[in-house]
């Protein structure tokens, strides 16, 4: 594909700045905590090499996290460690009875909100809520005791990255789908500035050859010629014309567009106006043995038969029905080879249609050409 | 070289290919017909219709400047008299079923011989729906989508019979083959062809109709402007 598609950039750049944006804050916030209870902290100068590091760290983490180009997840893990070490240094930082009492914050406060934020946004909900039990564990670990405020932040730091896991992974999730869609956009506008240039050049000229060349000698080379030109027209009006047959984000096809590629200066296919959709393993199985049957028609059917395919789409099942005008298959052959284990073509078209859940039927007579009825049930959606 | 039954039926001719426009229109009038116009694109073939009032409008649906479906409509809408026949590429589907649906009464492929184009002018001149297996399976599959759609109510639906015969024209069956294959007239069989596209074209106008009460309408009659 060579048409030039902007891919929208990371779209979890946001996020991240909003995660470094939340540490920055978080640290200064902690910081004014640790000078308000300088005084009263067993160790002090722990407080300050804690906040120190807390403060070196978020420089690191900010400088990685504000070009998350690669992969992240060992580093946030490393992120995680060095927080829940600072918020272990607390256990040496208070004082006992401060430890105890829960009304003075740990060293590190809400700074440790941070890392969850960061697993969640590089990581997805899961990682997000891993992070946020893991702090929470430390936190349990460095009190020494379970309690419902202690609790209250296990449920805020699980439910914090859980949230914002998600939703991380579905705004990249809508990006990987307008990308997608844009290529598919830019596809088909080049398809379709084809298919107009075609159109108003190669189609027109070989109509009018086809039909001048049809008038011009009966029998002779020039009407040879204007055949010639008229299945190189219809082929090339089905190419220009039809959809290609994309296989949609939810792994389906159409079968309608598919079908119309079969069609040849002797075989017709009618398909409905408005898309066939089946799982695209089923359309490709029944492209192919719409193409078997058809190929079977110019084996056998006569120089001068013709083939006509129509697909119909009765919501709970698929019909396609491909009927030739050539001289027909008398009664007990088709029946006769599948007895003798010949491998024949309505063995092999039957056994595909069955593998399908479906059924196939023939009807035919000597001089009255060959009719095939494919039924494929649609599976329940 | 005049054809049998061409004489006094009066053609005209819309393509936006000049070289395809004019070798169409000399191929017409070679056999009989009386081209009365030609026209390149939607707007001249409106006026140029209403003003000499061809029998057949041999319409081509990649217009250029539009799909010919809105000219359809009007043509159709203003001049009873005058049947529409699409002469397109094969395969271009949603327009073929759209040109029916705003009332043209048959559809040729381009790459149909000349006697083919002729019969089929001949036939629309006459009332008969000109069907190919392509159309049929359109219409087939539009009667389906309606079908599958909610009930409206007092919309046509078609019956088992004209399902059986459309399902037969869009095998490649002629209409006598399927005439005797239903044991049915040759008559009944054309009778049974039209009435579905007469059903489609009606039940285009009925929805069209319903739209329009439902998104004009419900507004104050007063003020000129539509709903957004």
């Amino acid at each position: 594909m060579t048409a030039q598609v902007r891919v929208p950039k990371d779209p979890t750049v946001p996020l991240w700045r909003a995660a470094v944006l939340l540490r920055v804050l978080t640290l200064l916030f902690a910081a004014v905590v640790v000078v308000t209870y300088l005084d009263e902290y067993a160790r002090p100068w722990l407080a300050l090499v804690t906040i120190g590091v807390m403060a070196g760290w978020t420089g690191v983490v900010s400088a990685r996290y504000l070009r998350p180009t690669d992969r992240l997840l060992g580093f946030t893990v490393a992120d995680l460690a060095v927080s829940c070490a600072a918020m272990s240094a607390s256990r040496l930082v208070l004082t006992p009875e401060q430890l105890a009492g829960g009304s003075t914050p740990l060293v590190t406060t809400v700074w440790v909100t941070g890392v969850v934020a960061a697993g969640a946004v590089g990581g997805g909900p899961t990682v997000g809520a891993v992070f946020g039990g893991v702090v929470s564990a430390f936190n349990y670990g460095v009190r020494g005791y379970v309690d419902i405020d202690l609790t209250r932040d296990l449920f805020l730091l699980v439910g914090v990255g859980f949230v914002l896991g998600l939703a991380a992974a579905s705004s990249r999730r809508s990006a990987e789908r307008l990308a997608r869609a844009l290529r598919v956009e830019a596809a088909t506008a080049e398809r379709e500035r084809l298919a107009r240039s075609i159109h108003d050049s190669v189609l027109q000229v070989l109509a009018r050859v086809r039909r001048r060349g049809a008038e011009l000698g009966a029998g002779g080379e020039a009407v040879e010629l204007a055949r010639l030109a008229g299945e190189q027209e219809i082929a090339l009006r089905t190419l220009v014309s039809t959809a290609p047959g994309t296989t949609g984000e939810d792994d389906t096809a159409d079968l309608a567009a598919r079908l119309r590629l079969l069609a040849t200066g002797r075989a017709e296919v009618s398909v409905p106006a408005t898309e066939v959709r089946l799982p695209a393993t089923v359309a490709a199985e029944l492209e192919s043995v719409v193409a078997e049957a058809l190929a079977n028609v110019v084996r056998h059917a006569g120089p001068d038969a013709r083939a006509w395919v129509l697909l119909e789409d009765l919501g709970t099942e698929v019909v396609v029905s491909v009927r030739d005008d050539g001289v027909g298959i008398a009664p007990g052959r088709l029946a006769e080879a599948e007895r003798e284990g010949r491998l024949g073509i309505a063995s092999s078209m039957r056994g595909r249609i069955a593998d399908l859940g479906g059924t196939i039927a023939v009807e035919t007579e000597p001089g009255a050409g060959v009719e095939w009825e494919l039924k494929v049930p649609r599976a329940s959606r | 070289m005049g054809a049998e039954g061409t004489e006094g039926i009066s053609v005209m001719v819309v393509d936006d290919h000049p070289m395809w426009r004019d070798g169409v229109a000399r191929d017409l009038v070679e056999r009989g017909f009386e081209v009365r116009a030609t026209a390149g694109d939607e707007a001249a073939a409106v006026r140029i219709a209403g003003t000499v009032r061809p029998d057949v409008v041999l319409m081509d649906l990649n217009l250029g400047t539009g799909s010919g479906v809105t000219a359809i409509g009007e043509i159709t809408g203003a001049l009873p008299a005058t049947r529409v026949l699409v002469l397109s590429a094969s395969g271009e589907h949603a327009d073929v079923l759209e040109a029916v649906k705003a009332g043209a009464s048959g559809y040729l492929v381009k790459s149909a011989s000349v006697e083919e184009l002729v019969d089929a002018v001949r036939r629309t001149a006459a009332g008969d729906a000109v069907f190919t297996p392509g159309l049929a399976g359109l219409v087939l599959g539009e009667y389906r989508r309606m079908a599958a759609a909610p009930p409206g109510d007092g919309l046509p639906s078609v019956t088992q019979r004209e399902t059986e015969v459309l399902r037969l024209v869009a095998k490649g069956l002629t209409a006598r083959q399927i005439a005797s294959r239903l044991r049915l007239s040759h008559r009944t069989v054309e009778n049974h062809v039209q009435s579905t596209l007469r059903k489609l074209q009606l039940h285009n106008r009925v929805e069209l109709a319903r739209y329009a009460i439902e998104h004009g309408l419900d507004t104050d009659p007063e003020s000129d402007g539509g709903p957004q």
